[in-house]
């Protein structure tokens, strides 16, 4: 059960949060977890290396299974603990085919998302332009406004794939809560604010919400303008 | 029913491969389908549109129901379907656990593969840099190193002793390195897996035509 789990993980990481967002809907609290540190270079320790080669956090373990894809880890989560906890994935066809087109957009939302608030990490000085990073603001946007229109198609109150809380909302409400961390305006962005505040209460979402942006509740304003 | 489901696709795509993979070993030959040209910029044609609003293939449809992203498409059919064809998740923890985690590596291989071979169709010119050109090809060589790792104990499928996901999933993007000039010699365990799985019937079916009679591209190889 979940004493049988470890995660090890990090502050602030979309894929870590998604995992823990599942742990918590399964009733599997009480897993083995470590902390790590990303500015002291732990996701590159030996302790990560032996069970995640890539030297990436999350490393998942389940007694002897090892699954360090956020994605594989929630698929996982919800196909061994079917009948405990949330129900993740909906019987309805329609639901559930909108749960799995959301869930792998998700995996494009944080693409472009990251191609923003990263750019610094993962481009080395030498290598950077304006006029790419402006480019790859102008396809966050785009994409942005792809999901404002899904959420405004669906209405108020509305999880990502209909009525229900789904995996979809367990993979992507990480990412939306990191677009809102970088300073998107809510104002700009109503049908996401509105769905950002809905998540933002749930129990899951609130015993997982990352330990430094509840010490230091304002973010950054990388988004403000976008 | 095959013939609810509609597939627009374009030759070579890795994404549009895995639909028609998963398609076909779920017995669900006959389904609707059209071939569509990048180059004639039909990927932005109405009907994708009306069908994928992002303007890019696949564009699938099951019943009315889209499912644009390859793998949501090829999850679905494995649910719906679970009783026909070849049972592409198997109910046993361990051997999904592992089909799951490779299944999702894939988009880091497919990822290293692209900003290689498109470096100079995604970057702008007065962008592009030798250092990142270099650094491109050394991660991408890491990542096929970690697949090669893989493959070491391999029966001729990704995970374990049968065909599955994972096998859907990867096959297409392992089959376009080495049509872009990949070395067998450098990656054998590679080669093996590419070539063992050429002739399994949903593979031959769907193999892209544009590469039946094309000359293999040299890009990768030095990779």
């Amino acid at each position: 059960m979940a004493k049988d789990m470890t995660l090890l993980w990090v502050t602030g990481s979309p894929p870590c949060w998604r995992v823990m967002i599942a742990l918590e809907e399964k009733n599997l609290q009480g897993y083995n977890q470590k902390l790590l540190s990303f500015d002291k270079m732990e996701h590159k320790s030996q302790q990560v290396l032996d069970i995640n080669p890539r030297g990436q956090i999350p490393t998942f373990k389940h007694g002897d299974n090892v699954i360090n894809e956020s994605y594989a880890a929630c698929f996982y989560l919800e196909s061994q603990f079917k009948s405990q906890g949330t129900k993740l994935i909906p019987d309805g066809p329609a639901e559930q085919a909108l749960m799995y087109q959301r869930m792998f957009e998700g995996l494009t939302l944080y693409e472009k998302l990251s191609a923003v608030v990263f750019y610094e990490w993962s481009v080395p000085e030498g290598e950077r332009h304006e006029s790419a990073l402006k480019r790859n603001k102008e396809a966050l946007v785009t994409e942005l406004k792809l999901w404002e229109g899904y959420l405004q198609k669906l209405g108020s109150g509305s999880y990502l794939a209909g009525p229900s809380f789904t995996l979809a909302d367990v993979v992507v409400f990480p990412t939306v809560g990191m677009v809102f961390r970088f300073g998107l305006s809510p104002e700009r962005y109503p049908k996401l604010g509105e769905y950002h505040n809905l998540l933002k209460e749930r129990p899951s979402v609130k015993a997982s919400w990352p330990p430094h942006w509840l010490e230091n509740p304002k973010g950054q304003d990388t988004l403000k303008d976008i | 029913m095959a013939t609810d489901i509609t597939l627009l696709w374009a030759s070579g795509s890795h994404a549009c491969w895995r639909v028609m993979i998963a398609l076909e070993e779920k017995n669900l030959q006959g389904y609707n389908q059209k071939q569509l040209y990048f180059e004639k910029g039909e990927h932005k044609s109405k009907e994708v549109l009306e069908i994928n609003p992002r303007g890019q293939l696949p564009a699938f449809k099951c019943g009315d129901l889209p499912l644009n992203e390859s793998c949501a498409a090829c999850f679905h059919l494995e649910c719906k379907y679970k009783s026909q064809g070849t049972k592409l998740i198997p109910d046993c923890e361990e051997g999904r656990a592992l089909i799951l985690q490779r299944v999702f590596e894939v988009n880091a291989l497919a990822e290293k593969s692209s900003s290689v071979l498109y470096y100079n169709w995604r970057v702008p010119e007065g962008e592009r840099h030798d250092s990142a050109v270099k650094r491109n090809k050394e991660a991408l060589t890491a990542e096929l190193k970690l697949w090669e790792g893989y493959l070491q104990a391999s029966s001729g499928f990704i995970v374990g002793k049968n065909f599955s996901l994972a096998d859907v999933i990867v096959y297409p993007a392992v089959a376009y390195l080495f049509q872009n000039g990949l070395s067998e010699q450098r990656y054998p365990k590679l080669a093996e897996y590419y070539k063992g799985l050429m002739n399994r019937p949903s593979i031959k079916a769907s193999w892209p035509p544009t590469w039946k009679n094309a000359p293999k591209q040299e890009t990768l190889k030095d990779i």
